[in-house]
C-alpha cells in the first residue's frame, strides 16, 4: 500500500498521467476531426459553378424524385455537356492545356472508365432511407445537403443520426396522428 | 418505500382483423421447399452449414413442417405446413424483449425485429409458440460469389441477432411507395412476398386483411381456415386452409 502511495506522490508519475490524459484527449480530437473532413473525390467537382449555371440538382442526381437512391452521375452524363463545350472541343486547344479536373474527366470519358464517386451522406446498413417521399413532400435538397451554390465538393452539412430524423418527422406530422404513426414506426426505416 | 413512478404497463390489444395477412392452402402445397429457398435468397439468410444445422441453428425464416401420425400399419402423413412468423396481433414475443427490439408496428400491424436494438437475449424465441424465430449463433461465412446476390433492401444480420419472417416488409414498402408515386391506392395482389412469388402451386396468398374484397380475406373467411394454436389468443395473421383431400393426395 505504502509503495503505491509513494508512486502516486512521485512527480514523474503525475507528469506521466498528465501526458497520458493529454494524448488521449488529442487522439479523440483528431478522431473527431477525421469524421468531419469530406472524403476525397476522384474529381474535385465544383458544385457551385454548376448550380450557378442554373443546372437542376435532379439533372445529375436523377433518382431523387423517383427512387430510394438519388444516384451519382456517370462519366457519360458529364460528357454529354462537356463533350459539346466548344472551348474544350476545339482541336486548337490540346487536352494537356485543359483545366486539370477536365483532363481527368476526359480520361474517364474517352477510356469509358466509371468515375468512382465517394458517397458523402451515408446511413448504416440497417437503415433504409428513401429519397422519393422526401422530395415528393417538398423537402428542399438544401435542407439536408446544404447550399451547394457555395460549395465545391460535397461536404457533410448535417450529422446523420436517428435523433435528427425523428425530430423532423415529429415536427412534420404533429397535426396528423395517422401520418405520425407511419413516420415514427420502427419498421419504416429498419428492416 | 420510495415511489419510483414506474408506470403500470398492461397488455392492451384490440381484436382487430389486422392489416397484412397470408393464407396457405395445405391442400395444394406439395412441400417442394421453393418458398424456403426463395425466402432465403430474398432476405439474405446465411447458410449455416451441416454441423450447425445439426444443432438446430439453421436460419430459415420459413420451414415446411411434415409429420406422421398413428401406429405403424395405419400411418398417415399430416399435410405440408409452411410455418414462419404468424405476425400475431397479440404477440408473445413482444412484451418479453428487455430492449424493445421486438416491437409491434402500429401502422402495418406487423411484428418487427429491430436488428440494431437487438442484444441477443433470445427471450422472444423462447416465448414464441410457433418456434418462428431464429438466432445468429455466429457470423456465418459467405464465400465469393455469394455476397453478389445480397438483396440491398434487407439488412445483412451479424452474430448475436434474432431474426424472423418480416412478411417481406421491404416489398410492402416498395409497393406502397410505387403506388404513392403513381398517385393511386395499392392494388390487391400487388405486394407479393418472396415465398408466395416462388410457390409453383400458388398455395400462398398474401394481401390486406382489412380489405374485405381482397383475395386473402375471402380465403381466410371461407370456412376452411384454421389458425395455429389460436387458443393462446395470439391473433395470428396467417390462416392455413384445411385439407379437403380433393386433389387425390392421401398421404
Amino acid at each position: 500500500m505504502q509503495k503505491v502511495l509513494d508512486l502516486i506522490k512521485n512527480p514523474s508519475f503525475k507528469i506521466a498521467i498528465l501526458v497520458f490524459v493529454l494524448v488521449a484527449f488529442s487522439a479523440g480530437l483528431v478522431g473527431i476531426y477525421f469524421t468531419q473532413i469530406p472524403p476525397e473525390q476522384p474529381i474535385l467537382f465544383p458544385h457551385n459553378r454548376h448550380v450557378n449555371l442554373q443546372i437542376q440538382c435532379l439533372y445529375c442526381h436523377s433518382g431523387a424524385w423517383k427512387q430510394a437512391s438519388a444516384g451519382l452521375p456517370t462519366e457519360q452524363k458529364c460528357w454529354a455537356c462537356h463533350g459539346q463545350l466548344k472551348k474544350y472541343f476545339d482541336p486548337v486547344v490540346p487536352v494537356s492545356e485543359w483545366p486539370i479536373e477536365l483532363q481527368k474527366l476526359n480520361d474517364y470519358a474517352v477510356n469509358n472508365k466509371p468515375i468512382k464517386w465517394v458517397p458523402v451522406y451515408q446511413v448504416p446498413d440497417f437503415v433504409h432511407f428513401n429519397h422519393r417521399p422526401h422530395v415528393a413532400k417538398g423537402v428542399a435538397c438544401e435542407t439536408c445537403h446544404g447550399d451547394m451554390s457555395k460549395k465545391t465538393v460535397a461536404t457533410l452539412e448535417q450529422t446523420v443520426n436517428m435523433g435528427w430524423c425523428i425530430d423532423c418527422h415529429t415536427k412534420k406530422s404533429a397535426n396528423d396522428p395517422v401520418l405520425q404513426a407511419k413516420l415514427l414506426d420502427c419498421g419504416t426505416c429498419h428492416y | 418505500m420510495a415511489n419510483h413512478n414506474i408506470p403500470e404497463v398492461k397488455a392492451n390489444w384490440e381484436e382487430t382483423s389486422g392489416v397484412w395477412g397470408m393464407s396457405i392452402d395445405m391442400d395444394v402445397c406439395s412441400g417442394c421447399q421453393a418458398c424456403v429457398a426463395a425466402c432465403a435468397m430474398e432476405n439474405n439468410i446465411a447458410f449455416v452449414g451441416e454441423e450447425d444445422s445439426g444443432y438446430g441453428r439453421s436460419l430459415h425464416w420459413l420451414r415446411v413442417e411434415h409429420t406422421f401420425e398413428g401406429e405403424y400399419p395405419e400411418v398417415e402423413a399430416t399435410p405440408f405446413q409452411p410455418i414462419g412468423c404468424q405476425q400475431c396481433g397479440h404477440a408473445p414475443c413482444e412484451p418479453v424483449c428487455p430492449v424493445f427490439a421486438s416491437v409491434h408496428s402500429k401502422n402495418e400491424d406487423l411484428n418487427l425485429q429491430v436488428y440494431n436494438r437487438c442484444v441477443g437475449t433470445r427471450y422472444c424465441a423462447n416465448n414464441c409458440p410457433y418456434v418462428a424465430r431464429v438466432f445468429n449463433m455466429r457470423d456465418y461465412e459467405r464465400p465469393e460469389p455469394l455476397p453478389n446476390q445480397f438483396n440491398p433492401d434487407v439488412t445483412v444480420r451479424r452474430r448475436g441477432i434474432m431474426e424472423k419472417c418480416t412478411f417481406c416488409i421491404q416489398r410492402i414498402h416498395q409497393g406502397q411507395d410505387k403506388a404513392k408515386a403513381d398517385g393511386r391506392e395499392l392494388l390487391d395482389g400487388e405486394v407479393v412476398p418472396a415465398c408466395a412469388q416462388a410457390c409453383p402451386a400458388d398455395a400462398i396468398v398474401f394481401g390486406r386483411l382489412d380489405d374485405p374484397e381482397s383475395k386473402v380475406s375471402k380465403l381466410s373467411k371461407a370456412g376452411r381456415g384454421v389458425k395455429l394454436i389460436e387458443e393462446l389468443g395470439t391473433l395470428p395473421r396467417v390462416t392455413f386452409l384445411e385439407e379437403e383431400k380433393t386433389y387425390g393426395r392421401t398421404g
